[in-house]
């Protein structure tokens, strides 16, 4: 069987806009579960579809990447027989994904009692930024300013400058798009045999701070306040980033210990350096680092980027390449691993996306499939799930309760 | 940058809505853990949802146990703040699997476990007779999730991944920092995180394949394949075959998105065109020019960013970053302060839902661990302290297993 369909059966309603909450979707959609996401023209579009200023909504880069395989149910939620209608599908669907602010889905009469009544085993995961507690629970968040918040952005920088730098993108999204489904399929694994519905709530800033643990620990067992540490590494010298041949074209390279060290001097050619005591050992060589970086990018920067990794890591040394966006659709590794997904047409045209970090060894990979259109997936859901003739369902567009 | 003084922790100690234990979702699964730093946030993970968490040791400890940082003046093997975070709620067993004792002992623990996962260089468990297929033989419906740097097979699966590594060859690093420098690698061991986080993630589909379907899965994580999903960077070359670059701060499709100086520090602001003209009303004295209608599209204040973020600093450098930010938020514009650590575990919401917990260990004392980063039916799972070395050699060889002690190399 496809991993694509392990989740085949498993019906998802997900009220998602914007990166995280989407992309969680399109992961359960990868792997087979038939996700719905409901939105409606009434005011409740997911926001990238007008990201990039597309005409089409259907039509934004960004939208499509993130919906991959979900399918489309367009139903005004502030219309009574809208709100209603979800109810319904609620009693037939196996789990709730969410990523509205607190309490807007209660204001429509679809908070986690509502949507259970009928369905005691549902399972509701929501993914609000700041969650759905606390005196800061009603903020607006951004994977941007999340970042900001948990102290990853203070760190994430060169030592010793004047401004604080961190990231162009929107890290904590990557986060919570990869826990959610997570949450989700574990929800779904107790549910299956306590009989009863739990609902999670993943507040992206708790698990953006999941990734700096280590970090509060240096603050809350030493009273350390940790500085940007940028490419230093205090097991590790020479460890860093270094200049190759190539406009903008770079290398790293970690030493950790002195096989790797004597395997370094013995690759760029400076068996001499073996003998030198200020590089004797790790402790030596962290002390004489700023000498080492200049070594190294001595010898790198004549060089392919590509070169460089080969040559070091041929050698047992650790080494890669920093790549571009480019360079990752010509990885012979990713390549190796089927690892692009391709679509030879869309709306968008023809490209390539990546599937996921993880393989089931053995099995293959079905192609993965692009979003469906806003609202062509009405007359199948209300028909087939919920069992509506046409008449009705038509009445309905008439009444601007699917638009 | 304003540096925070150093606070004692426990007095803001406060955690109304966490349990000591960690969730029970998925109790009664048990996992026997032979990774190191590359997969432990897996382990951690796993534990946090409720199994059982065994972390097999070889008798030298694991060799994260060796891993900065460490607390002050404990350099050894127990002194590894990393271990302690990243295997907090383990249990752990000293065990060389590579010598008959530990392989015996191994093999009775597997007989009993759901889940084992590993990171060794691939081909290591093979080359002992402990690959997929030997384990299967003693626990046909095995779930074996493997993490290394690029997988399995493949041109490059051998070569070495520490965390810099993984980030240079996922993506990440090329537009990470600012453009005037050398690209920067994030804080702490972000590619290893990530492709644990996606090992979890293999680990539930894969029970959710045995418990439907009654079949076992190895599951290959990839720390570059992990790492290469980051920030639209492959999707953005292959479908506008546009290069992300390094651009600092910078949002790329968006202004001002960036982080603006205030008077103690700085505010991470994002403003899109629903926001724009929130900001301009809560910035009284703001440029008229600034009120001209195009300056809505986002697109044409991203291209005009130098212009526009001069501006924009001239209203933020007025406040304290806090009161900006709560200003900003009252208003329905999404800033929020660029944070230490530290006044992250100060800040009040974090504090009043319990994010934080008390953890007592034998060797690194009394202090404050992040409990679970989610919550099940409004209640969190409270932070458990990592294990010592084979600290439950006993309770697991010789109780549950009945294995004599004495047959074990000391």
């Amino acid at each position: 069987m496809s991993p694509n369909q392990i989740l085949q059966g498993v019906r998802i309603l997900a009220f998602t806009t914007g990166y995280a909450g989407p992309y969680a979707g399109r992961l359960l959609a990868s792997y087979g579960a038939e996700v719905i996401k409901i939105e409606s023209k009434k005011g409740g579009l997911d926001t990238f579809r007008h990201y990039g200023q597309h005409k089409d909504i259907d039509a934004a880069p960004r939208f499509i990447e993130c919906n991959l395989g979900v399918r489309s149910l367009a139903v005004n939620l502030k219309h009574p027989t809208g709100a209603r209608l979800i109810r319904e599908l609620a009693g037939k669907s196996d789990a709730v994904l969410q990523n509205f602010r607190p309490r807007v889905l209660d204001k429509l009469g679809l908070g986690d009692d509502e949507l259970r009544k009928s369905n005691p085993k549902l399972v509701i995961v929501k993914l609000p930024g700041f969650g759905s507690e606390g005196p800061k629970s009603n903020y607006g968040t951004w994977g941007f300013n999340l970042t900001a918040f948990s102290g990853i952005t203070y760190l994430w920088n060169h030592p010793e400058q004047d401004r604080p730098i961190g990231s162009q993108g929107v890290y904590p999204d990557h986060l919570g798009f990869v826990m959610g489904p997570t949450l989700l399929v574990a929800a779904l694994l107790n549910s299956r045999r306590s009989g009863k519905g739990v609902t999670i709530d993943l507040a992206q800033i708790e698990s953006t701070a999941a990734v700096l643990g280590t970090t509060y620990l240096e603050t809350s067992v030493n009273g350390d306040d940790p500085q940007p540490k940028g490419n230093y590494y205090e097991a590790a010298a020479p460890h860093g980033c270094y200049r190759c041949k190539g406009e903008d074209r770079w290398c790293v390279v970690s030493v950790r210990n002195d096989d790797e060290w004597r395997a370094f001097c013995r690759a760029i050619g400076r068996d001499e350096l073996l003998k030198e005591a200020r590089f004797a050992d790790l402790s030596a060589r962290l002390d004489h680092r700023v000498e080492l970086d200049r070594i190294v990018e001595d010898w790198t920067q004549a060089r392919d980027a590509e070169e460089v990794m080969h040559h070091l890591q041929g050698a047992g040394v650790p080494a890669g390449v920093v790549q571009t966006g480019a360079d990752l659709l010509k990885d012979p590794q990713l390549r190796h691993r089927n690892y692009f997904s391709p679509f030879a047409d869309s709306l968008i045209g023809p490209f390539e996306i990546p599937r996921s970090g993880f393989m089931f060894r053995g099995a293959t990979e079905d192609p993965l499939r692009l979003p469906n259109r806003l609202g062509s997936d009405n007359e199948s859901i209300l028909m087939d799930i919920l069992g509506y003739d046409r008449a009705t369902i038509d009445s309905w567009r008439n009444e601007e309760v699917l638009t | 940058m304003g540096r925070m003084p150093n606070t004692p922790t426990l007095q803001y100690f406060s955690t109304p809505m966490t349990n000591s234990e960690p969730t029970s979702l998925l109790s009664g699964y048990r996992v026997l853990d032979l990774s190191s730093s590359m997969g432990a946030f897996c382990g951690k993970m796993l534990r946090d949802l409720g199994m059982d968490v065994i972390k097999l040791e070889p008798p030298g400890g694991d060799l994260a146990r060796w891993e900065p940082p460490f607390a002050k003046d404990r350099k050894n093997g127990e002194g590894s703040l990393r271990f302690a975070y990243l295997n907090a709620g383990k249990r752990s067993v000293t065990l060389d699997i590579t010598q008959e004792f530990g392989r015996k002992a191994f093999l009775e623990l597997l007989g009993r476990s759901d889940v084992v996962l590993e990171s060794f260089e691939p081909g290591y468990l093979e080359a002992h007779d402990l690959g997929y297929h030997d384990l299967i033989e003693k626990q046909k419906k095995l779930i074996l999730v493997s993490v290394s740097g690029f997988g399995q097979e493949g041109p490059y699966a051998h070569y070495k991944t520490p965390d810099i590594v993984g980030n240079a060859m996922g993506g990440l690093l090329y537009i990470s920092g600012d453009p005037a420098m050398k690209p920067c690698n994030p804080p702490e061991t972000q590619s290893y995180y990530y492709a644990s986080l996606f090992a979890c993630y293999g680990v539930m589909l894969a029970l959710w394949q045995r418990e439907t379907r009654g079949i076992g899965a190895w599951i290959d994580t990839s720390i570059q394949a992990s790492m290469a999903l980051h920030e639209h960077v492959a999707f953005n070359y292959s479908a506008e075959g546009r290069v992300m670059k390094r651009a600092g701060s910078q949002h790329q499709h968006n202004a001002p998105a960036n982080l603006f100086q205030c008077k103690n520090g700085w505010i991470a602001l994002f403003v899109t065109q629903n926001h724009w003209p929130l900001l301009l009303r809560i910035w009284n004295d703001h440029d008229p020019a600034l009120d001209d209608p195009k300056w809505i599209n986002s697109n044409l204040r991203r291209q005009h960013a130098d212009y526009i973020n001069a501006q924009v600093t001239t209203f933020t450098s007025r406040f304290l970053k806090e009161e900006l930010a709560e200003l900003f938020q009252k208003n329905g514009i999404p800033g929020l302060p660029v944070n230490s650590p530290s006044d992250f575990m100060k800040d009040p919401h974090i504090l009043a839902r319990g994010f934080f917990g008390t953890v007592r260990h034998p060797i690194l004392g009394t202090f404050l661990q992040p409990g679970n980063c989610f919550m099940v039916d409004g209640a969190r799972g409270g932070p458990m302290p990592a294990p010592l070395l084979g600290q439950h050699n006993d309770e697991i060889l010789r109780a549950e297993l009945g294995l004599s002690m004495d047959e074990a190399p000391s």
